[in-house]
């Protein structure tokens, strides 16, 4: 039993080392020229049998499988490898010119069928003139030299004629033949490239390989690639670069050996090479610019995305557009974002992930916006619209995204006042002056209030018609009143108003009757009349009966009349002098004063207000 | 029959003690910091009346939820059907500097005190006193124009133009206390951010931002949109962005 399971793990380690490790390959070079014989070869890491080639169509087999084997065991720290390579070479020969496939072989390995890979040639035709007469003048960028076979550098542009901002590669490729060791050298004169945004493309696997250029085949290699984006319209002038390199010369000696053979001798010699300059055309973009235009020139994607669209206030979200494509990355601008008042929106961050490829920069560009929502409510985010060239259609392309709603709930970050102390973040955004700090909280509520208590019912709606009712009668009252009363009133009216202004009437009758007493010198009669005439004056003016006035009581009402004093003393002056005059012998002197005094009196106490 | 008497006394208990309950409940649900139950119990009770206590309370229990906007508004709500009610008056004024618009009404010191004497006194009182006034604003003027004894003429002639001139006022005043009790001209802003059109449509000329909490006065109303005012600002807003006081 235990044999069988060992077996059994034997068998079954055995097989996974074949398995794992059987490789067997093709391989053969990526160029050959017509009625030129090139090698071909199948490697394989073991031991095989029954090896079947594919069809050779196109190409004629000269020779072969020669079958070769090696084999090496190395010791590296104790552990040993072994390598055993088995290797069939056929030598072939293209028939004509073309590219071509060969079709996989097969070998087997204990057993087991083992298939290689495939393999591509490109057949080059065969060189049209001779091969060592250089100068062949077809071509000015050949430099022939004595000293060797041709050299020569060409600058090769993918378009001469492209849009503003258009990605145009251009290659620095030296093409020789017949020549020996060529090295580049440092020694490199490149133009300025005005007009043009430069970026330098990194070469992979940089190796000389043959192109058949102007019926001749050459040995080809790239010394540089650019990739340009014309900054500006109209025709740009690349100047032309120069290039040195070192080859070696073979040198025949004088002295001959019979080493010679085996051990030529070379010297450097170095060459040089002028890369021709190139026009390059570039159209400006058409008319028509829409109102977004990004300035971007190729052609682009756009992806939006958002990180969420429900929130609670003061959380915050991730805007982000992807911008993927090729063209010219390097210059987008972002695209602006309308945002909805409450929204806090901070500076982009831009993540590029492009590289440059031949044909621009390839790859994508990711803007985010990080916003902060401050206010509760449903807001749109609205569509976020890029625009650019489209150079492979050649016109302007607009790129949408759609609209966002972004519903935002008062959360839990909306400070209540009595959750501070479980809020580590106080965040009251009402940022306003002049508020008077009121209290820490609202006060409670009303747990005993009358909360069944009715709106009170208006007694008297207003503006109602009982409302106004309640006006318009006692008005109407009043009215009748006044109605049925208005004898009476015009009589009030007429007594006082008459007395009134008629006091001075009266005083007057009286003052040219004393005047005429004056005259007949008819003394008792004068002072009768001066005496009656201040008295009827006064009572008029008073509006006080003349049997209520006396000269005990004259003074204090004149003095609430707000009677200056000076004036009391001469109404009591002309009282008293008319009173007394009467029983006094006087002389017509006095008369004459007291009658003047009076006139006097009565004008100034006409001015008064009483 | 005996059965049915005690039930119907115990279903017209239940219905008082429920009642009453109802209101009990929902303190006890603010008490216990259960504020979202509080407000729904709240709203029950005020669809069947309005009262202030009840408003005042409901607003407590919107502002504790962070509702703002809730919250003044019932309290303005309590304030309309008692302009003195002190705690709703405290809380208002707190609510509101937590609002973002920092709209400061600098009324008049006169037309504050005009408010103050207005909010004295209810309607009823204003129109009865205003009533009587002028009564004796009649009475005065008969005085004066019947009584011969000009110092009763002017008494009663001074007495008339005070109690007309008491008349109108407190005329005013009820017309006033009438017109905060039923015009509805208020509103509080409800929606987080409202822009204020130039036009009662979309496509108008945004003219001013509001922030919920925001206290406007509605000038007029046109198919959804509502012509509003705010300090010296006017302009449309959709009437589903705001709730009538």
């Amino acid at each position: 039993m235990k044999r069988l399971i060992t077996i059994i793990v034997c068998i079954g380690i055995a097989l996974n080392v074949l398995a794992d490790d059987v490789v067997f390959s093709a391989s053969a070079p990526k160029q050959a020229i017509v009625g030129k014989p090139f090698q071909m070869s199948f490697t394989l890491n073991h031991q095989g049998t029954n090896l079947r080639a594919p069809q050779f169509t196109d190409f004629d087999v000269l020779s072969g499988p020669y079958s070769s084997t090696s084999s090496s065991t190395s010791f590296i720290n104790g552990q040993r490898t072994s390598r055993f390579e088995q290797t069939f070479t056929y030598t072939l020969m293209a028939q004509r010119a073309g590219t071509f496939t060969i079709g996989p072989a097969t070998i087997k390995v204990n057993g087991k069928e083992v298939q290689s890979n495939g393999v591509r040639i490109e057949v080059l035709p065969e060189d049209k003139t001779p091969q060592n007469t250089g100068n062949s003048g077809q071509n000015a960028n050949r430099q022939q030299s004595n000293l060797g076979g041709e050299l020569f550098v060409r600058t090769i542009v993918s378009k001469t004629k492209v849009h503003e901002q258009e990605a145009v590669a251009l290659t620095y490729r030296l093409y020789f033949a017949n020549v020996e060791g060529v090295q580049p050298t440092q020694n490199i004169q490149l133009p300025e490239f005005t007009g043009f945004l430069k970026q330098e493309l990194e070469q992979e696997n940089n190796q000389a390989e043959l192109e058949h250029y102007n019926g001749r085949n050459y040995q080809a290699i790239d010394l540089i690639k650019y990739v340009l984006f014309p900054q500006h319209s109209g025709d740009i002038v690349i100047e032309p670069a120069s290039f040195e390199f070192i080859t070696q010369v073979r040198v025949q000696q004088r002295v001959r050996s019979i080493f010679d053979d085996f051990f030529d001798s070379y010297t450097n010699v170095p060459r040089s090479a002028k890369a021709p300059a190139v026009t390059i055309h570039v159209e400006s973009l058409p008319k028509g610019k829409p109102a977004g235009f990004s300035g971007g020139v190729g052609s682009f994607t756009l992806t939006p995305s958002v990180s969420k669209t429900e929130m609670s206030v003061n959380d915050a979200f991730t805007y982000k557009l992807t911008i993927a494509g090729s063209g010219n990355m390097k210059l987008l601008k972002n695209p602006a974002i309308d945002w909805p008042e409450g929204f806090e929106a901070y500076d982009p961050q831009v993540n590029n992930n492009y590289s440059i490829t031949s044909s621009g920069f390839k790859g994508s560009k990711t803007i985010e916006y990080p916003v902060i929502v401050r206010n509760a409510g449903e807001y749109t985010v609205p569509a976020v619209h890029f625009s650019y060239f489209d150079t492979k259609e050649n016109s302007y392309k607009t790129l949408s995204t759609p609209e966002y709603t972004i519903h935002v709930a008062r959360g839990a970050n909306t400070v209540t006042p009595t959750d501070n102390e479980q809020l580590p973040t106080v965040t009251t955004y009402t940022q306003k002056e002049d508020i008077k700090q009121l209290g820490s909280d609202i006060r409670y509520i009303d747990v005993n209030g009358n909360w069944q208590k009715k709106k009170s019912k208006p007694f008297i709606e207003y503006g109602s018609a009982e409302y106004w009712l309640c006006y318009l009668l006692p008005l109407g009252i009043a009215t009748l009143l006044l109605i049925v009363l208005r004898k009476r009133i015009k009589e009030n009216a007429d007594r006082t108003r008459v007395r009134y202004k008629h006091a001075n009437k009266v005083a007057q009758k009286r003052l040219k009757a004393a005047a005429a007493a004056l005259k007949a010198n008819d003394k008792d009669a004068f002072y009768a009349e001066i005496e009656r005439a201040a008295w009827t004056y006064l009572s008029d003016r008073l509006s006080i009966p003349t049997a209520d006035l006396n000269k005990e009581n004259i003074t204090s009402i004149l003095t609430q009349k707000h009677v200056s004093e000076q004036r009391i003393a001469e109404v009591m002056n002309v009282l008293s002098t008319a009173e007394f005059a009467r029983y006094a012998p006087s002389t017509d002197h006095a008369m004459e004063d007291l009658y003047k005094a009076t006139t006097e009196l009565i004008n100034n106490l006409e001015d008064e207000k009483l | 029959m005996k059965k049915i008497l005690l039930l119907l006394l115990a279903v017209s208990c239940w219905l008082f003690v429920s009642a009453q309950n109802d209101f009990e409940l929902a303190n006890t649900a603010y008490a216990e910091g259960r504020y979202q139950e509080a407000s729904a119990m709240y709203e029950n009770l005020l669809m069947e009346q309005q009262n202030a206590t009840l408003y005042y309370n409901n607003g407590n229990a919107y502002f504790k939820q962070g509702e703002l906007a809730q919250a003044i508004l019932n309290y303005e709500r309590a304030l309309r059907l008692e302009p003195n009610h002190k705690d709703a008056k405290f809380n208002l004024a707190f609510a509101q500097t937590k609002i973002t618009d920092n709209i400061v009404e600098q009324d008049f010191f006169l037309s504050v005190w005009a408010k103050s004497i207005r909010d004295l006194m209810s309607e009823n009182t204003w129109t009865i006193l205003s009533i009587l006034l002028f009564i004796g604003c009649l009475a005065g003027i008969l005085g004066f124009l019947l009584s011969r004894e000009p110092k009763a003429r002017k008494a009663s002639f001074h007495a008339a133009w005070i109690a007309l001139l008491f008349c109108i006022v407190t005329g005013l005043n009820a017309r006033s206390v009438h017109q905060r009790e039923t015009l509805r001209d208020e509103a509080i802003i409800t929606q987080g951010i409202v822009n204020a059109k130039s036009s009662p449509d979309n496509s108008g000329t945004d003219l001013f931002t509001l922030h919920e909490g925001t206290k406007v006065t509605i000038r007029e109303t046109l198919s959804g949109w509502v012509n509003v005012k705010v300090g010296q600002n006017e302009g449309w807003i959709p009437s589903k962005d705001l709730e009538k006081i």
